[in-house]
């Protein structure tokens, strides 16, 4: 919380309370300015190297496994100038499936005020209210397989491979996180400082690239320990799934952010 | 500083009411599907789902109608809705405890029967579906049921010229996914109201229950009704009525989704209403009759840690008594409902 002034956290809670809305208040803030076509590139890694499927790897445990599947939900896109203040609310409505299988997801493009920033902050997951009103479409259809038909609710991320580790059927291990209510909630916010302290500048009409990656081995440890042998499965709500997300929540950093 | 903030607040309200009215989504135009009206009986709470984002149609009933009958959502093309929910038997399996689905396979619960759907507010024995536009989508994907994929049923019904036309007469345009399906079936589900039983006729003043039928009256808003409230006849909790465990399915109902041990054995309360019809009773189907059922109340309750408070002592009930509130119990079944003919096979 160093990094959030009250000011900023009053001005968070003005944008909520403007809820729905975002995209016509853009204009009406203080951001007169013109359009940023911003790009935000999910790359899947492992520590430093491009995440590829079926290729073996080790967690923090030196645990051998590999990937099938790894995808999750992002929603609640902010950019933030600390120094003066401005919290640029992207769309709070909009989600995106972010699927390390399909390249056509990993990278989303939104526009943005021209402004210069210093943080970028997001939700990963979807946010309690959408997992109890019915029917949806889009990233939130059914059909991504991210939606639990026996007790209703997303899946707000999603980890599979093999280990010889695991005692599951094929050395399987699956973490399907999810859960929204009360205390077995997953939501986890995620708040990543741009590299240089001054933040950067993005420009009137053009259009710039920040690069994150999200770090598959950060789901098995820091600040909780999850042993492939111990929890090969995690398929319901509850404190594994609380766990799994708040060590995910950490894997994300700035690889880069470039601006054209 | 705090100005400021205050500043920001008042700004942020006048904003907002500036922008709530501003944003309203403009419906779809093209082929205006005709608005139908939702009645909620004289006597009813309001209903949990009120049809906000998604309008009552003519057309979307008539699709989600189309949808309920069709074996096509299913895998094999043999399991639509209305194999487990039969008309007849007010949309329960008729005589079968468990339900047949998808390569021979038996269902793992007793299909509930459909009926005042709209005033639940969650769904399933274990109360695990928080909204009945989702509900379909749990049969159609279970191995044991309809064995289906949701992409496959979409692209399926994208390939039928017929479903083509009726989504784009329910919701005007021709794109086809799964929001638009199951808010059709949500529409259909939704419509079926059972409010015309004798009980509610003898309510609504048009007729005067009989000896036999007011003393059973009597005797189940004793005995029964803290549990299956009128008029829908449950409280919409969960207990545990005292059931041993099923050996064979170990069902421990409510504990899977709330993956606490004091819900263990919890089921949802059942509806009483069109209770002739609906047997055999209870999450498994395990009682065939209203007697076996009375019986268990009367002596056949296990204890265990969660058994509901009201069931400690069992519920007294003499062979008389039992008669009586069975023949109360028969008033409870409404021939409105399952002769409807929007609620039939669509031809």
């Amino acid at each position: 919380m160093k990094f959030l002034p009250i000011k900023i956290i009053c001005f968070i809670l003005l944008m909520t309370v403007l809820g729905s809305c975002q995209r016509e208040l853009q204009n009406g803030m203080e951001l007169s300015g013109k359009t940023f076509n911003l790009k935000i590139d999910f790359k899947a890694v492992v520590d430093i190297t491009p995440l590829q499927f079926n290729t073996p790897y080790k967690n923090f445990f030196q645990e051998p496994y590999t990937v099938s599947a790894f995808k999750f939900y992002i929603y609640n896109i902010n950019l933030i100038n600390t120094d003066s203040n401005i919290v640029y609310h992207v769309s709070k409505s909009d989600y995106f499936l972010i699927d390390a299988s399909n390249s056509a997801s990993t990278e989303i493009s939104i526009k943005t005020m021209s402004y210069k920033y210093n943080y970028i902050s997001f939700a990963i997951g979807v946010d309690s209210a959408r997992n109890v009103s019915g029917a949806q479409t889009g990233a939130l259809d059914p059909t991504q397989g991210m939606f639990w038909t026996w007790n209703s609710g997303y899946i707000m991320a999603k980890l599979e491979g093999n280990s010889p580790l695991s005692n599951q059927p094929n050395s399987k291990f699956e973490y399907h996180i999810g859960g929204f209510k009360g205390a077995e909630n997953v939501v986890e916010n995620v708040l990543l400082a741009f590299p240089t302290r001054q933040g950067v500048e993005f420009l009137p009409g053009t259009s710039g690239t920040i690069t994150l990656n999200a770090n598959v081995n950060a789901w098995f440890s820091n600040p909780n320990d999850i042993r492939i042998a111990v929890n090969p499965v995690c398929m319901t709500p509850g404190d594994l799934a609380k766990k799994i997300a708040e060590n995910y929540s950490k894997m994300f950093t700035i690889a880069g952010i470039v601006n054209n | 500083m705090k100005k400021t903030v205050i500043i920001l607040l008042i700004g942020a309200a006048i904003m907002a009411s500036v922008f709530m009215n501003g944003c309203k989504h403009v419906n779809e135009v093209a082929g205006q599907p005709t608005p139908l009206s939702f009645t909620v009986p004289a006597g009813f709470p309001e209903p949990q789902y009120k049809f906000e984002s998604n309008p009552l149609t003519k057309e979307g009933f008539e699709l989600g109608r189309k949808l309920f009958y069709d074996g096509l959502l299913s895998k094999d093309g043999n399991f639509a809705c209305a194999s487990c929910h039969q008309q007849f038997a007010a949309f329960s399996t008729f005589d079968h405890d468990l339900s047949h689905g998808f390569n021979n396979q038996f269902t793992t619960r007793n299909a509930p029967a459909l009926f005042n759907l709209v005033w639940l507010k969650e769904l399933h024995w274990d109360g695990g579906i928080n909204n009945i536009e989702v509900q379909p989508l749990a049969p159609l994907t279970a191995p044991n049921e309809m064995a289906e994929d949701v992409n496959n049923v979409v692209n399926k019904l994208k390939q039928d010229s017929k479903y083509k036309e009726m989504f784009r007469a329910a919701f005007g345009n021709d794109e086809i996914n799964s929001q638009k399906m199951l808010k059709a079936i949500t529409q259909f589900m939704g419509s079926m109201v059972s409010a015309n039983s004798r009980y509610d006729k003898m309510k609504r003043g048009e007729v005067s229950f009989n000896n036999a039928e007011q003393l059973g009256y009597n005797q189940f808003q004793q005995k029964c009704a803290s549990c299956h409230k009128e008029p829908l006849f449950t409280d919409l909790s969960y207990r545990n009525n005292g059931m041993a465990l099923n050996p064979y399915l170990k069902d421990y109902g409510r504990m899977r989704v709330t993956n606490k041990k004091e819900d263990s054995l919890k089921f949802k309360v059942p509806s009483l209403r069109n209770i002739l019809l609906s047997f055999p009773y209870m999450h498994d189907g395990r009682f065939y009759s209203l007697d076996n059922v009375l019986t268990h109340y009367s002596t056949g309750i296990q204890a265990s840690s969660t058994l509901d408070p009201l069931l400690k002592n069992k519920i007294s009930l003499s062979t008389e008594e039992k008669y009586y509130i069975k023949t109360f119990l028969a008033t409870l079944t409404d021939s409105t409902l399952i002769n409807d003919k929007r609620f039939a096979q669509p031809e």
